[in-house]
């Protein structure tokens, strides 16, 4: 099955109605199927940081939203997840595809995208690396289960085996 | 008071936020927009970021997104200069409901005065270049003018408004969570 589909209606059931995104080319399917899902609002933002600034200031006002991007984005919003999200527990779900992994030809995502989930366990952000394309509907659900009940980020790291490797060689 | 006649004082354009939008949602910048608009009110209603640099703006942003209240953001040049590219962004969703101001005392401030790009930045020019309406001001006066006009008027505007450096005494509460708490229950329907 098409694993945008389990993403979809994982974040219809959770009320999720916002997303804010940069393209990324493995995440490229689920984008396109977030733009012409009439239950969602998408917000095209010029780096990752200000995307986890509007998720938040949307939560303020009582929506529930989800950043979708690249790990090399998700390493733009470090100090917004430390200084913002973390001390006034203000809940986002992430779904990022995690380069630096299996299949990956360039080095440039290699630091971030290998080391992304210590960085954010280190900063004590949540986080779960999905690898198997037929979890990828319950790792949303239950993602943004427990990030909206705690109050709290919930980062979900796509590894290429879910959303297909780059293939450069 | 602001001691420079050529430079809006930031406490009395703060104040004039809040006498012409009561109801409004409001974000302030980390440090001095905080500390000021702490010192004039300390309502339920004020969203005060204590980090998190560069993300004033795109805060309001999402909570126009999410509100029908008028939601204004209170900015310094520093965090703009921080991130312009979210300018862009705010045009192209260019909700009604924002008006961003950015208070441009030419420094930053709250780290102890250093200068910014400020002088050779037009940022009602940047603002109008990716699209936004803005406005330019200098005096109380002409900022309170321009704040109705933004209100009342369709789409979001930046109004760029040149202060003095101000140091003021106030500070917001420290408990982040507890501002969150406090602010989001004032906007939002419990229910939900
Ligand atoms: C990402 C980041 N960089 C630097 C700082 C240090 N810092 C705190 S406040 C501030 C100045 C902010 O300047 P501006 O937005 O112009 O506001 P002002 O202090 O002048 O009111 C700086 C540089 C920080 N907190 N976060």
């Amino acid at each position: 099955m098409d694993w945008t589909r389990g993403v979809l209606s994982s974040l219809g059931a959770n009320d999720v109605d916002l997303v804010a995104s940069l393209p990324d080319a493995a995440l490229d399917p689920l984008l396109s199927a977030l733009e012409s899902d009439p239950g969602i609002e998408t917000v095209t933002a010029t780096r990752e940081e200000s995307a986890v600034g509007i998720l938040s200031g949307a939560w303020l006002g009582g929506r529930r939203g989800a950043l979708v991007c690249q790990s090399s984005g998700l390493a733009t919003t470090v100090n917004a997840l430390s200084s913002l999200n973390k001390p006034a527990r203000i809940p986002f779900l992430g779904i990022v595809s995690r380069r630096g992994d299996l299949g990956e030809f360039n080095l440039a995502q290699v630091p971030f995208g290998y080391a992304a989930s210590s960085v954010l366990d280190e900063i004590g952000i949540r986080n779960r690396t999905v690898s198997d394309a037929g979890e990828i509907g319950t790792a949303v659900d239950l993602a943004a289960k427990t990030a909206f009940s705690t109050e709290e980020p919930y980062v979900l790291l796509l590894d290429a085996t879910v959303t297909g490797a780059k293939d450069e060689f | 008071m602001s001691s420079d006649p050529a430079r809006a004082d930031q406490a009395a354009c703060t104040e004039a936020v809040l006498d012409v939008t009561p109801e409004a949602a409001v974000v302030s910048n980390l440090g001095v927009a905080s500390y000021v608009l702490a010192g004039v009110e300390d309502r339920e209603r004020n969203f005060y970021c204590w980090g998190s640099m560069g993300l004033t703006t795109p805060v309001g942003l999402g909570l126009a997104l999410a509100i029908d209240d008028p939601v204004t953001v209170l900015d310094g040049d520093g965090s703009t200069l921080m991130s312009l590219g979210a300018l862009a962004t705010v045009a192209d969703r260019d909700p009604s409901n924002l008006t961003v101001v950015v208070f441009d005392n030419g420094v930053y401030a709250t780290t102890g005065g250093q200068r910014s790009h400020a002088e050779t930045t037009d940022f009602a020019a940047v603002a109008e270049g990716v699209g936004l309406s803005a406005a330019h001001v200098s005096d109380d006066g002409a900022f309170v003018e321009a704040y109705r006009v933004a209100v009342e008027g369709e789409g979001a505007t930046l109004i760029a408004c040149d202060v003095a450096p101000v140091d003021p005494e106030a500070r917001p509460p420290l408990d982040a969570s507890h501002v969150k708490r406090r602010f989001r229950s004032a906007i939002v329907d419990p229910t939900r």
